[in-house]
């Protein structure tokens, strides 16, 4: 809000903000990159970020992915911004391309994780309000149990089957259509 | 311990579950079988909105096709493109016609009688629900080729519809038929389980007798129906219920063509022509005048087993939306993906005969439908009530 008047974008950019990992640990990143979390972004706007975010639910390796998404994610924003304000002849279209090739190499890059890091990314991303983060590691769960039947999937995740048979048989009743 | 702990909150199940891809419905159907948490989020209202919502395009679940069942009669042929198999793939007796919200539209065969026999049947292939339409009551002249009909949402007063609100809900059917020198249109409406009385207008071109194909497009409120003959789209606007005449690139004026909604939303058309597809748009003019511009072609020669020359390919149906072409090659039916440029042969297309020349495309979200509130978190006693 103050840089609003200055004109100065640079400066507005550059606004640092600290980040408390729930082991006590702080990482410093622009406003940029922090408010691609919706919920810092609140907080900046409420004005309570002096000190320092203390973030107890996000570990500090969690913490330090996250932010290595966000720093990666806001300078594609600010990418997109820019080109859509030029021309878009033809020049312009093949650097997107060629910037949106490698958002989509990073993000596939930054996936390879351990199933229980993979699940922490989607707390901390639900958490902190990330839309794009979610979605990537939501995406990533719902892909990871393709052609699995329903009892493959409880092994994969300990889930405990409490449906009852006559559920069950309900459930198929009502859904024939997938069973011809 | 994480994926645990994630999974124990709904909110993160429910985002799960929302990626899941709309065109393999039995997917979900899998999810819901995992346990009690996983079915109730699937079967609640709210998830099959935000499912619509994050998707968008309604998946290209199958399509219908029209194959003969006795000397007399024919019969209207779901095929699978999907995971989604209805329990009803053939409807003996009755003709596929127009698919749209989440309908498929009949009329009774043989297509060629008309008349005051003409009835006509809506199917949710999801449900099983069908409903006969009340008789027309007036008879539209005995001929299959001057007469349309469509299926539509009810909310939104045609075409405006965006898919996400009307689950389930009221549906219309359009009627129009040219009737010597006139257009007469009707609209049954589900609500009130009635046709509209007939309006009648004069044929805008001044054609007499002129026969339609059932080469049809709705795009926003307006109708669009190609003449038999003539290389000529009659435009019907829905709520005006004004009329107005297109004439068609003059060298497509003699081919097969199928009407389509194009990416951007306007009117396009494809028809094939020796081993090339060709995709037109509607275009506005530089004085306000609208024209046609050729879009793309596509060589299928290096797509089709091309050696059966000289049998030349027939476009037979467009999904709108998610860019897939139908096309008919040496009886058999291949989708062509607009994007990819894959083509695929169809299993059990082959039943349609050489030379068919339309297809019914049916697209629609399918989320489980589950009568959830008999599925609780508690110690499922309920389920045994019913």
């Amino acid at each position: 809000m103050a840089s609003a008047g200055s004109g100065d974008e640079k400066a507005a950019a550059a606004a640092m903000i600290t980040l408390i990992s729930s082991d006590n640990e702080k990482f410093e990143v622009t406003e940029a990159t922090a408010t691609l979390s919706q919920t810092i972004r609140h907080m900046i706007e409420d004005g309570c970020t002096d000190g320092g975010v203390p973030l107890p639910n996000v570990t500090s390796k969690i913490l330090a992915r996250v932010i290595e998404y966000c720093k990666k994610h806001a300078t594609a924003a600010a990418g997109e911004e820019g080109s859509s304000s030029s021309f878009s002849d033809a020049a312009f279209l093949e650097v997107d391309r060629a910037f949106l090739e490698e958002l989509e190499e990073f993000d596939d890059a930054f996936l390879e994780v351990d199933r229980a890091t993979l699940f922490d990314l989607i707390l901390a991303a639900n958490y902190l309000d990330i839309k794009g983060l979610l979605n990537l590691t939501c995406q990533k769960v719902a892909d990871s149990v393709k052609g699995k039947t329903p009892e493959q999937i409880r092994e994969m995740y300990n889930i405990v089957n409490d449906l009852t048979p006559e559920e069950e048989a309900e459930i198929r009743r009502e859904t024939q259509w997938a069973f011809e | 311990m994480a994926a645990a702990a994630a999974l124990q909150l709904d909110e993160i199940v429910e985002e799960i579950l929302l990626r899941f891809p709309p065109d393999d419905p039995a997917r979900l159907l899998d999810a819901a079988l995992v346990c009690k948490r996983w079915c109730r989020i699937l079967a609640a209202a709210g998830f099959r909105r935000r499912f619509r919502e994050l998707h968008r395009t309604p998946p290209l679940l199958g399509f219908l096709g029209n194959i003969p069942h006795t000397n007399l009669s024919c019969a209207a042929r779901f095929v699978p493109t999907s995971s989604f198999h209805p329990r009803r793939a053939d409807h003996i007796d009755w003709y596929a016609l127009h698919s749209g919200h989440g309908r498929i539209l009949f009329c009774n065969a043989p297509l060629c009688y008309g008349g005051l026999d003409m009835r006509f049947l809506v199917c949710d292939p999801i449900t099983d629900e069908r409903r006969v339409l009340p008789a027309l009551g007036w008879c539209p002249f005995p001929s299959s080729a001057n007469w349309n009909a469509l299926v539509l949402c009810a909310a939104g007063g045609g075409g405006g519809c965006n898919y996400l609100d009307c689950h389930r809900g009221p549906f219309l059917v359009f009627f129009v038929a040219n009737l010597y020198d006139e257009v007469v249109a009707s609209v049954y409406s589900s609500a009130t389980d009635a046709w509209s009385e007939p309006t009648s207008m004069l044929e805008p071109d001044g054609h007499r007798f002129c026969l339609w194909t059932k080469a049809q497009a709705l795009v926003g409120n307006s109708l669009y129906i190609k003449y038999q003959t003539i290389g000529k789209l009659l435009k019907y606007d829905l709520p005006t219920r004004e009329m107005s005449v297109i004439r068609l690139p003059a060298e497509c004026s003699k081919q097969h063509i199928v009407l389509m909604v194009m990416e951007d939303g306007r009117l396009g058309f494809a028809a094939a022509h020796d081993s090339r597809l060709y995709l037109w748009s509607r275009e506005d003019g530089p004085n306000g005048d609208a024209g046609w511009v050729q879009l793309r072609v596509i060589e299928l020669r290096t797509l089709l087993p091309f050696h059966h020359l000289p049998i030349t390919p027939n476009v037979v149906g467009v999904a709108d939306g998610v860019g897939v072409i139908f096309i008919e090659f040496c009886g058999g039916i291949f989708t062509l993906d607009l994007k990819s440029k894959r083509i695929k042969k169809l299993e059990g297309s082959h039943v349609f005969c050489d030379g068919v020349l339309e297809i019914v495309p049916f697209m629609t979200f399918c989320t489980p439908e589950l009568g959830a509130a008999r599925i609780g978190d508690g110690s499922g006693a309920g389920a045994s009530s019913a």
